[in-house]
C-alpha cells in the first residue's frame, strides 16, 4: 500500500513538470519544420506532375496522334460520305468529318478533368 | 489572421485539435505543441538527454506524431502518447550513437551521492534523479514518466523484462530514500502543464 502510494505520488512528480520559458519559441521552430515539409511535399507533387505532363505528351508526339486524327478525320470524312449514299447522315458523324473536331473536343475535357483530379489529390494530400 | 486562428484553437480539447490535425491543419497541432512541448522536453531530460538533444528529439516526436495523429484515438492523454513516441526516438539515437549499449553494460552501483544545495531546500525530482545510475534513470522515466510498461521499456531497451524490473525496482528504493521527508521534499510537486 506504502508502496502504490509512493509511486502515485512520483508519477504525480513526474507528470508536473514546469512550463518552460521558450515553450512559445519551442513551438514555433515545430510549426516552421510542419510548413517546410509541407512546402517540400507540394514542390514534390507539383514537379511530378510536370515531368508526367512532359512526358505524356511526348509520348502522344512521338505515337503520332496528330497524323493519326487527321487520318481519323479523313475516315470519318469518308464513312460520312458512303452514309450519305444510304441515308441522310447523322449529325455526329458529320461532326467527326470536320477535322475531328469532336476528338479535340473530347482531348480538351479529358485535360480538364485530369486537371481536376490532379488539384482534388493536391487538396487531400 | 494568426493570431486569431491560434486563439480559436486555444479554447479546444486535445482530441478536438488532434481531429482537426489529422485534416492537415498545422496552426491546430501548434496549439498541441504550445500545450505539451515542455513536459514531452522534459521526460526527455530527465530521461538524462542534454538539453539541445532534448529539444531535437522531442521536435522530432511531434513531427513523428503529426504524421500519424490519425491514429491518435483519444486512448489516454495526447501528451502521454507523445512522450512515449519522444522516449523511444531518444533510446533509438542512444543506440545509433553507441550510448545504449554503454549505459547498460555499466554496473549499478548501489549508492550515488547527488550533488546538494542548501539542506532546507527543497529538492525536486531532477537533483533526486542524479541519484540513479543511468539505466536506472531511463528506466525509471519510461515506466513513471513517459508511461511505458515494463514489457515495453524492455523492448524498447532491448534488455530481459527481469533486468528492466530490477533497475526500477532499484532505482525506486533510491528515489524513496532520497524523496524522504527528513530529506525536506514536497512530493505533491509543483505546479505545471502536464
Amino acid at each position: 500500500m506504502v508502496e502504490l502510494d509512493f509511486e502515485r505520488r512520483l508519477e504525480r512528480l513526474f507528470a508536473d513538470y514546469p512550463e518552460l520559458p521558450d515553450a512559445g519559441s519551442f513551438a514555433e521552430r515545430v510549426e516552421r519544420r510542419l510548413d517546410a515539409g509541407w512546402t517540400a511535399r507540394r514542390w514534390l507533387i507539383g514537379a511530378a506532375g510536370v515531368v508526367g505532363g512532359v512526358i505524356g505528351a511526348s509520348q502522344l508526339m512521338l505515337s503520332n496522334v496528330f497524323q493519326r486524327v487527321e487520318t481519323a478525320g479523313d475516315s470519318a470524312r469518308l464513312l460520312t460520305s458512303s452514309l450519305n449514299h444510304i441515308s441522310t447522315g447523322t449529325d455526329w458523324v458529320a461532326a467527326l468529318s470536320n477535322g475531328g473536331t469532336a476528338v479535340w473536343v473530347a482531348a480538351g475535357l479529358a485535360v480538364i478533368m485530369m486537371g481536376f483530379v490532379l488539384t482534388r489529390v493536391i487538396g487531400e494530400i | 489572421m494568426p493570431g486569431s486562428r491560434h486563439s480559436r484553437f486555444a479554447s479546444l480539447h486535445d482530441v478536438e485539435l488532434c481531429s482537426h490535425a489529422a485534416t492537415g491543419e498545422r496552426r491546430a497541432f501548434g496549439e498541441l505543441v504550445r500545450r505539451h512541448g515542455s513536459a514531452v522536453r522534459g521526460v526527455l531530460r530527465r530521461m538524462g538527454a542534454q538539453s539541445a538533444e532534448a529539444d531535437d528529439v522531442a521536435q522530432d516526436a511531434f513531427l513523428t506524431a503529426f504524421e500519424r495523429v490519425a491514429e491518435f484515438r483519444g486512448e489516454g492523454t495526447f501528451a502521454g502518447w507523445v512522450k512515449k513516441i519522444a522516449a523511444r526516438l531518444y533510446l533509438r539515437r542512444l543506440q545509433r550513437d553507441r550510448k545504449l549499449g554503454l549505459m547498460t553494460a555499466e554496473p549499478v552501483e548501489d549508492e550515488a551521492e547527488a550533488p546538494r544545495g542548501d539542506a532546507d531546500a527543497t529538492i525536486d525530482l531532477e537533483e533526486a534523479l542524479k541519484v540513479l545510475g543511468p539505466v536506472e534513470r531511463l528506466c525509471v522515466t519510461m515506466c513513471f514518466g513517459a508511461g511505458l510498461s515494463h514489457t515495453e521499456a524492455a523492448e524498447a531497451l532491448n534488455l530481459p523484462l527481469g533486468t528492466v524490473k530490477s533497475h526500477v525496482k532499484r532505482g525506486l528504493e533510491k528515489l524513496r530514500t532520497r524523496l524522504a521527508p527528513e530529506h525536506g521534499v514536497v512530493l505533491e510537486g509543483r505546479r505545471g502543464n502536464g
